[in-house]
Formats: C-alpha cells, structure tokens, sequence
C-alpha cells in the first residue's frame, strides 16, 4: 500500500484508529469483495456520448484490479454483501466472513470469536462502531444484543483477524471488527424499511438525512424490532423474546477544506427473555429454574474532528458511552466510559510514513449484586492511559513494504504493557503478494477477573464422594493476583490475482499463548449469610493455561461471468490449549472443544436483468465436541427486486436444510439455549 | 413445515456430491469464455474514459497550443495503465473540432511535455511534485485518480465515491497551464485549494 494511503489521509475524514483501518479498507475493497458490480447493464458501450452530469449518477464496478496491499487477514464486508445475504443483524452478517466464529445461544444472545475461544463471554475480540470500542469493561467482551445500527446505512464492517494491539490496544487479541457507517453525505433522503419473518419478527427502521448549511449534512433515525421466542431443544416455545427500540443522529461537516467534524450520537432500549437456572440453598433441588425477563439500556455520544496538512494529518476523537444492564434477579450494572484518543499522521519523505497517538478511557463502574453473581467493589473508577508508535517504510522501489509499530498502555490492574508488531508485505509480480507478521498482544483483566463470586451449582448435603453434611457451592472466584493473558502470533498471507476473473486469498497464522485463564481451587469457605450455612468451593481465576492454536484461511472470489459470482470461504483451526503443570483446575478443557475445527462458507450471487439478484448461501459448521453440538449445514437464500428505483423489495429462507438446530451452550451464566428454525422473511425498503 | 428438507448429513452429502460435480465441470467449461468476457469489466475506467474525453470537450488550450486546427489532441498515460486498452478503444474515431486523440504510453523519466492531456497513475504517487514542476508553464492538462492529488498540484483530479466517480479541480493549477477550464465543467467540480507546502 506504498502509495495509495500515503495520499489517502489528508481525505480520510475520519479518525484515530479508523483511519488506519481505512487505509487497509482502501487497498482492500478493491480486492475482497468490492461494493461491487451491481448494475454493468447501465454502463454505457460508448462514454463519450454521455455528458460529465451523466456520467457522475453512474455506479462504477471497483475492478479487483491489483492484489490488496495490506500485511493482515482483511475481509470487508460491503454494504451489498449485507444486503444480499439477508442479514436482519450485525452477527448474521459475520457469518459470511472467513476465521470467525458466529453461533448464536438464543433469539438475544450470540457467542462470537475470531480464531478459536468461542463463547458469549469471548474476550479476545475487539468489536468498534464508528471508532467507538463496544467492549464491556465488565468481562473484555460485547453485549452483542445491544450493538446495533440501521443496516441500510453500513458503509462496510472491515474484519481483521489476528492482533490489532500495536494500533487498537489491548482486547484487540484474536481479531478486531470495525463496523463503520456511512457519512451523512451519503444517506441524505428518507428511508423506510420494514420486514417480517416466519420467525414472527418484525423490524421496522426510518431514516432521513437532509443538507443544513453549505457544508454539512445530517441524518437521524429510528428503529425498532421484535423477535419472538425460539423453541428449545425439546420443541416447546422458550422465553427468549426480544424487542427494542433505538434512535440515533450523525452530523458531518466539512468546516474548511482542511478540516472536518463529526458528531453522532444513539440511544436505545431493550427488553429480553431467558429461561435462567441458579444455584439455589432450597432442598430438595438445590437450584431454581425460570423466565427472567430483564432490560438493558444506555447511548453514547461521540465527536470527531480531522484536521489536514500538507503531509500530515491529525484527528482528535472523543466519546461517551453509558450501558445499563438490568437482570433483576441476577446482576444489575451500569458503567459509563469516557475516551479521548488523538493521533498523527506524518509523511517522512517519500517512502516513509509515521503515526503516532495518544489515548485516555475512564470507566466508572456501579453494580448491584445476587446470590448468584456477585462483584466486588460495588463501584469502580478506573483510567487507561495509551500512546503508540508507528512506522511504514517503502523498500527496494516499493516492492517490499515494512510496517514496525507498538502500543504502550498502562491500566490499573496489571501496570504497564507493551504490544509491538511486525509486518512485511512484498509485492511479487502486479497480480501476487505475500506478508508475514510477528506481533504481541495481550488481554488485560476485566473487573469480574479480579473480584467476581460466581455462585455456579450447589452440590447437595450428602452427595458422594464428599458427603459434606453442608449444601457445597461451587463458585468461580475473580482474583486481584490475575494478570494478564499473552499471545504471540505469526501470521503468513499470500492474495493473488489469477485471471482477471480469480481471486484467491490465503492466510495461516500460528498463535501461541501464555498465562491464558485458569479456575484453580481454592481452601473452602464456610458462610452463612444467607441462611443457611453452607461452605463454599472456590475455584480462583489464575494464569495457568497455554497453548497453542493454529490454522488456515482461504478466500477465493471466481467471477464466472459478469453477471455471475461466486465466492466461498473455508476457515480450519485446531486448539491446543492445555493447563500447565502446576494448574489443579479439574474443570474440562473447554476452549480447544467450543470452536468449530472446520467451517465453510460457499455464495452464488446473480446480477438478472430488472435489477433481480438471487443469491444462494451454504454454510457448514463442524460439530463442537465439548458442548454436545453436532456439525450442521445451513443453507440461505435471499431474492433483491427493485421494480422501480425508489423501492426495493426482499425475499429470502434461512436454514433451509434443517426445520431447527442447536448452535451453542453457553458457558457461566446458565440461561436455556434455544435452537434456531427454518424461517421465511420478506421485507421492502423506500426511498424518497 | 417442509419435510423435504429433513435431511440428515449423510443424504445431504449424496445429494450434494454430484451438483458440486456438475458445478465444478460447468466453472470448467464457462472458464474459458468468461475471462474473454471479462476483460472488459472495467466499468470504473470505461467511465472515467468518459471523463477524460469530456474534459477534452471543455477545457481551452491557450492558442499556439496545438500547431495547426487538426493537428491531434495527444494524451500521454504516465505509470501503470489502469486502461488497459479501453480508452484507445474509446477513442479511436472520435474527434474535437477536427483534432483526432493520440494516446501515448508513458514512463517516469520519459519527456512529458509532447502532451496536451497528461494522466498520471497512481503508481506516480512519489513523484507526483517531480512530474508537475517539469511541466510548469506548459499547457498540459494533468488528470489524476489518487486522493490528494490535485492538492499536490494536479489540474484535475477523479475519486470514487460511493460507487461514483467525481472530480476535484485545482484551479491556481490551472491557471498556472494557462488552461481555460469552462463554467459547465466548475460547476460539477470539487474545487481544491493549492496545499500551501506545495505551492512553492
């Protein structure tokens, strides 16, 4: 990517980590997946006919014309790839990308992870809107349930498997998603959707974006869905419905031409039902199971401002985010999160560029506890400081690009870390490029790491071998000695261009882990508030788990004939992750069983004259031995119509194959998974 | 619900063993003709083809530019071609009041000042000042497709946005070229200002 984001950045209107991530988009789009070739039936034989005014309403097909130039496992999903697979929900649309793991635990809850560690409570994996981080200081994952936007209005959602620590900090260990919407430039007008599913959901969303001003534009919007409840695995109709509401605005401004602003904002509500089971001190079962019905709630707000030089470029970018979580009968919390992050951008000459940045967060933490689940100190305030460093060098003209950077952080549990990166990509021929990198990343504690008690089963009195004349808790205990967990990753790619029709995309990484987390035993405890007395089993979150995972991920694109495409992913991971030696953690080794070993992902898509795009989708995902779930095969498929150009009409089946299927079990928090049915849908779309 | 599409794996496998079959021979059969056919498949550069030849249309050459009234419009393509044939293609026959296109391939370190429309790749990217200040003075419309190029000092230059191609005008560029760039065509444009390191 010599020289396409070195001129790139000036325009980029956007900041802080986003824009590293849109140089890598930029080289990317071109080659992945592309907001592709809609309509080649209203590209003109002769251009010259054509006046300049006609010329700028006609859609150009970005031709995959040289192999993407980034030393990383890049997949972007466009927003025609969104649209025509039918996804009704940011996880739906992971499903398409190579590497991750997407499985879904009932109609609220989703387990996503890149490269292994799959689970809801996955930690590894970075998630942004915007280049607002969505991670929960609570657990280092993402309340999927609560990250969503109009999807009509995704620009495109860069995925990037392996360490982002060097630019995204800790967190950033398996993968980074950035989900990035358009600029309010780009959604001026109304927008109406609604659509309706055999799964009785329904989903309605309004937009509309409109000009104030000479130089900046707007939009605001709303959106609400209703997901009714699954069934679960015995066929009876579960408690997991879901429905919310949310509302959001986007203002961009171009002040200057040297300086750009952007402000959004979204707020939201939604109520969700689980079927919960909790240890219970109540004989004779010792554990209660029923409908609980909770809400979760919040908003942020974020600005932005770009400002551009003749060879650098700064952003400075600060947001709030509030999240209030309400389980009534298990875990209340409500954090809010301050960040403020700059950084620049220079050109060292011409082979040579530098960024560098700054970064502050402040979480504060308040929470309510149960007997279940309980979180200790009850309120928290805790400051992350940041900077990194970054340097890209162009070698032996150009052919060779290197990329040498690291992050420094300190936090308040484990001090400082370091997380540098080293990446080199070399161009072999016009059409072939191959990279390689080395980097470090770490996962630093979440609050529940340190001072959690989760009260996981009660074993009762009597039971053997201990035979305690007291009911026996066992219970996951956070520990202030936990420390962070560390990854060093190597990674290899190759992307070629074969024929002006084939593409194909190959990457292997090898990941070796150290102190990943462990649940040691502890001496028991004996309580008796509440009534009555009983002795407590702790199983302490220590540092004794390593190993290593590894993998390889080919992506190939064939354009069969214009109006044809074909692309199909496959993604094989192994885990070997294993306690060390003086680990006394008698729990099952459930990470290397919980991730899918093989996965595929196949998609036809037709481009038919009036605008009709059919698109079949086979997914298969091997079994998950430590949860019991059998591999399956999903089969989609999504019909486009627009009869006329204002409106746009949708058909489509999910999981043909199977009229239901269990995709995950979640692990702490014991809610009833559910299982995921055949369903038909059809939606419209209009504009004004 | 639909029963038939009760099948467990293993008669999915059957069913499905031979349709991949069957699929992977048509791929094999439809390869041959759908690389021909897609050679073509450039739309962004059939596009901006017509763009290049409108600006043609629409920018004034000071007189003595050209040495007689038909003496050939000649448009020199300067680092990797992104044309690829199509815009020779293009304009093979066509014509500006009498004056035919002559398009050259061009290469860093080539003499650029035989141009009256100068294309500059993007793989120019980091020579881009070199290449404007060899032609100060000169009557060369310079046409770019890299962001930041006309802030740099190219006249004109394309950026995809959205799927669409638009274009940003540097007029002090301009006026630099002696070129005479019509209203018609300002009006579509995004004007630049020269970035003030550059302006020299």
């Amino acid at each position: 990517m010599s020289s396409i984001p070195k001129n790139n950045i000036s325009l980029m209107a956007s900041a802080g980590r986003i824009l590293l991530l849109g140089m890598l988009s930029v080289s990317q789009v071109a080659n992945v997946s592309a907001s592709g070739p809609r309509s080649p039936q209203n590209v003109p034989d002769d251009p010259t006919k054509l006046s300049l005014e006609d010329l700028m309403n006609i859609s150009v097909a970005k031709r995959p014309q040289k192999v993407a130039d980034s030393a990383a496992a890049v997949f972007v999903i466009t927003q025609e790839d969104i649209r025509r697979s039918g996804a009704a929900s940011i996880p739906e649309a992971l499903r398409m990308v190579p590497g991750l793991q997407v499985a879904r635990i009932d109609e609220n809850k989703w387990a996503i992870g890149s490269r292994g560690f799959n689970g809801r409570f996955d930690n590894k994996l970075l998630v942004l809107i915007d280049g607002r981080s969505v991670y929960t200081p609570l657990f280092s994952g993402v309340y999927w349930n609560v990250q969503d936007v109009v999807l009509e209005d995704v620009e495109r959602i860069e995925v990037i498997r392996g360490p982002g620590a060097t630019l995204w900090g800790a967190n950033a260990v398996d993968g980074v998603i950035n989900i990035i919407t358009k600029s309010a430039k780009n959604t001026q007008g109304g927008l109406v959707t609604a659509e309706a599913g055999s799964e009785e959901r329904t989903a309605e969303s309004v937009r509309y974006g409109a000009k104030a001003g000479d130089k900046t534009y707007y939009r605001v919007y709303g959106k609400y869905y209703d997901w009714h409840p699954s069934i679960d695995t015995t066929g009876a109709t579960a408690s997991d419905g879901w429905h919310a509401l949310r509302s959001g605005f986007r203002v961009d401004s171009n002040i200057t031409t040297a300086n750009s602003l952007t402000i959004q904002g979204d707020i939201y509500h939604d109520n969700f039902g689980e079927t919960l089971t909790v240890p219970s001190l109540t004989s004779p079962t010792f554990s209660s199971t029923y409908p609980n019905n909770g809400y979760n709630s919040g908003g942020d707000l974020l600005g932005r401002w770009t400002h551009s030089f003749a060879r650098s470029s700064t952003s400075l970018q600060m947001y709030y985010d509030r999240t209030n979580i309400a389980d009534p009968t298990v875990f209340g919390d409500h954090e809010s999160v301050y960040d403020i992050d700059f950084q620049h951008d220079i050109h060292l000459g011409e082979n040579q560029e530098l960024v560098w940045g700054l970064g502050y967060r402040s979480i504060q933490d308040n929470n309510g506890s149960s007997f279940t689940v309980a979180l200790l100190p009850d309120h928290s305030s805790l400051n992350h400081y940041s900077a990194f460093v970054q340097d890209e060098v162009d070698l032996l003209k150009n052919r060779v690009h290197v990329t040498v950077g690291s992050k420094f952080e300190h936090n308040p549990f484990t001090g400082f870390e370091f997380e540098p990166n080293v990446r080199v990509l070399g161009t072999l021929t016009k059409e072939q490029s191959i990279w390689a990198a080395v980097s470090r990343a770490v996962r630093t504690p979440a609050l529940t790491e340190e001072g959690l008690q989760l009260n996981e089963a009660i074993i009762p009195p009597g039971t053997p071998p201990l035979n305690s004349p007291l009911p026996v808790v066992e219970a996951i205990f956070g520990s202030p000695l936990f420390g962070s967990e560390d990854l060093l990753a190597y990674e290899v790619g190759y992307r070629v261009q074969a024929t002006s029709s084939f593409s194909l995309d190959v990457t292997a990484f090898y990941n070796n882990y150290t102190n990943l987390r462990s649940a040691e035993p502890g001496a028991p405890i004996l309580q008796g508030s509440p009534f009555p007395t009983y002795v407590v089993l702790p199983f302490v979150a220590s540092n004794k788990m390593s190993g290593g995972t590894y993998g390889i991920e080919p992506f190939a694109e064939w354009k069969v004939l214009p109006r044809w495409k074909l692309s199909g992913s496959y993604s094989f991971l192994r885990m070997n992750i294993r306690k060390n030696a003086d680990s006394l953690d008698p729990t099952p080794d459930i990470p290397n069983g919980a991730s899918p070993r093989n996965q595929f992902y196949f998609r036809s898509s037709l481009d038919l004259p009036k605008h009709l795009e059919p698109d079949l989708m086979l997914r298969y995902v091997d079994q998950l031995p430590s949860l019991n779930i059998p591999s399956y095969y999903s089969l989609d498929f999504h019909i486009g119509w627009k009869p006329i150009s204002k409106l746009q009409l949708s058909f489509g089946g999910q999981d043909l194959l199977n009229s239901r299927h269990l995709e995950f079990i979640p692990e702490f928090i014991n809610t009833l998974p559910t299982e995921v049915r055949r369903t038909f849908y059809g939606g419209i779309a209009w504009t004004f | 619900m639909l029963p038939i599409f009760q099948l467990r794996d293993k008669t999915l496998m059957r069913l499905l063993r031979p349709i991949i079959a069957i699929g992977i021979c048509l791929s094999l059969a439809f390869g041959a003709s759908a690389q021909t056919l897609d050679s073509f498949d450039s739309s962004e550069y059939l596009i901006k083809a017509g763009f290049i030849y409108n600006f043609a249309k629409l920018v004034g050459w000071p007189q003595g530019a050209f040495a007689q009234t038909d003496s050939p419009i000649v448009i020199g393509i300067l680092g990797t071609d992104p044309f690829g044939g199509i815009i020779d293609h293009i304009l093979a026959d066509k014509q500006i009041d009498a004056r035919h296109f002559v398009i050259k391939r061009l290469k860093w370190g080539m003499d650029l000042k035989g141009c009256d429309i100068l294309f500059i790749g993007s793989s120019e990217a980091v020579h881009l000042e070199e290449v404007i200040h060899s032609l100060k003075g000169l009557p060369v419309l310079t046409i770019g497709e890299t962001p930041g190029f006309a802030r740099r000092g190219c006249i004109i230059n394309l950026v995809v946005e959205d799927n669409k191609v638009r274009f940003e005008v540097n007029l002090d560029a301009a006026k630099q070229a002696d070129l005479n760039i019509s209203s018609r065509l300002l009006a579509l444009a995004r004007i630049i200002p020269q970035s003030a390191a550059d302006a020299r």
